[in-house]
């Protein structure tokens, strides 16, 4: 167990997520195999891949959400481990799925979650996040009222309310229509200087979002980009997973 | 209140709130268990005279069906948007997830037993005194959390390993196999003044063992 005085000193220097030989098998299919990367702070990184390449499993694991077979992670220099929940409140998820509850309104939802991340002044908060994703007249509405785009903004409120540091985000773009979409770049745009990694099969807006690619296949990192020239890139990832050549792996989990 | 228990706290109060608002667990599993006892009313109309075999019977029966059906309610509520991961992500103990599952699950599933007590009353002439129905309540109440504290690994167990619903009662009524006895012979002596000792403390030390069991094991059950 470290110190908070060595735990303070290893955040400031080190990177915002650091992923060290992480290997994530269920039974003898191996999710994740072997993988290392670093994400600087204040990057945003986007894991790119076909389905069940692994991206989700890995961040799941970034989010504390699965634990490593081998390896570690570490977010702010503070490694993941059982027991010890202190870099949750550096981290804020969003997955396929909402997390919330539909028999709760939309600011009920969010005041569960401010209240188990500590959140002060739960209330305001709640109100300032849900101005942030443009729901402030949706507040006393259920998510099951919902359409997609509005539950994901909801959300993506959740993720936002501890103000992390780190944001995971898997699939955002999936299933919105093209103004869902462009509400979500808004909302993004607005993040600032925090660490984003996001997983997309959307190669032309994850290009656009981020500074960086990491392409995944069966689990292992195939290539690591920078994300400054979008037609290299493109060719580059045809060539490392093979687009064309293999067809969708539909038959394994997409994980 | 320290953060731990506040956590457990926050936990049971979403869960109260969520049941109070839409009354899907006690309303549904109440009928459910009222439904056992008249069963056993229409079945044995015959032998009533021995109305205090007959509540036992109903009483516990109902016990395990009502449990079966409060715990898969409760536990579904998580598993339904992935709603269990989100309190996962928060910076608070796992083991405080737990209980305050298990104490929103007991809270149910003890109201529901209560309602089935009064009912064997009613329709089964199951009448102890009030000492006794207080000690049958208490005997309730600890099978409720021990029940609880079972249900909540298994069911979420059943849920993330994405076995069918019908797999639940399979794994989870032999593990309550110790509670249930315990229980009959529990109300069967304080029916006849018998001594307690044995059943007594078979149910105190079942209850904490499991409840100690799955504080252990819910961190690894969760995790996927």
């Amino acid at each position: 167990m470290t110190s908070k005085g060595e735990r303070a000193e290893a955040a400031s220097n080190a990177p915002a997520i650091e992923v060290d030989r992480v290997t994530k098998s269920y039974g003898h299919f191996t999710a994740v195999d072997d993988l290392s990367f670093a994400v600087e702070r204040g990057s945003t990184v986007g894991l790119f891949g076909p389905n069940g390449a692994g991206k989700t499993t890995l961040l799941r694991m970034m989010a504390g959400l699965a634990r490593p077979t081998r390896g570690t992670i570490a977010v702010d220099g503070v490694e993941l481990a059982p027991d010890d929940y202190t870099t949750y409140r550096t981290v804020g998820v969003v997955t396929h799925e909402t997390m919330l509850y539909d028999e709760l309104t939309a600011r009920e939802n969010l005041r569960v979650h401010a209240d188990l991340h500590g959140v002060a002044d739960p209330e305001a908060r709640c109100a300032t996040v849900l101005e942030t994703v443009g729901l402030s007249h949706r507040g006393s509405d259920r998510p099951a009222a919902f359409s997609h785009g509005l539950r994901k903004r909801l959300s993506l409120a959740r993720a936002l309310l501890h103000d992390p540091e780190v944001l995971l985000l898997d699939e955002p773009y999936t299933g919105l229509d093209q103004r869902s979409v462009a509400d979500l770049e808004s909302i993004l745009d607005g993040f600032g200087d925090r660490t984003v990694v996001l997983t997309t099969h959307d190669l032309e807006r994850g290009v656009d979002r981020c500074d960086r690619a990491l392409v995944v296949d069966r689990g292992r990192l195939e290539a690591d980009l920078a994300l400054d020239d979008e037609t290299a890139f493109t060719a580059e990832y045809r060539r490392t997973i093979g687009v064309g050549s293999e067809p969708e792996r539909s038959g394994e989990t997409a994980r | 209140m320290s953060g731990f228990l506040r956590a457990v706290y926050r936990v049971f109060r979403k869960d109260l709130r969520i049941e109070r608002r839409t009354k899907q667990v006690t309303t549904t599993v109440a009928v459910f268990a009222l439904l056992v006892v008249l069963a056993f009313a229409f079945s044995f109309v015959q032998t009533l005279q021995r109305s205090a075999l007959l509540g036992r019977g109903a009483l516990w029966i109902a016990f395990v069906f009502a449990g079966t059906f409060g715990v898969t309610k409760t536990v579904e509520l998580e598993d339904r948007n992935g709603a269990l991961d989100g309190l996962l992500v928060a910076p608070v103990d796992r083991s405080a997830i737990y209980l305050g599952k298990v104490l929103s699950t007991t809270v149910f599933v003890f109201a529901v037993s209560l309602v089935t007590l009064g009912s064997t009353a009613v329709f089964l002439g199951y009448s102890p005194s009030v000492s006794t129905a207080v000690s049958i309540a208490a005997v309730l109440l600890v099978s409720a959390v021990g029940f609880a504290a079972i249900g909540v690994v298994v069911s979420i167990l059943t849920f993330r390993s994405g076995l069918d619903e019908l797999a639940l009662p399979v794994l989870l009524v032999p593990l309550v196999v110790p509670l249930l006895l315990a229980g009959v012979e529990l109300t069967a002596a304080l029916e006849s003044g018998a001594p307690l000792g044995g059943w007594l403390r078979l149910l105190g030390l079942y209850t904490g063992i499991v409840l100690l069991a799955g504080v252990a094991t819910f961190e690894y059950v969760v995790e996927t």
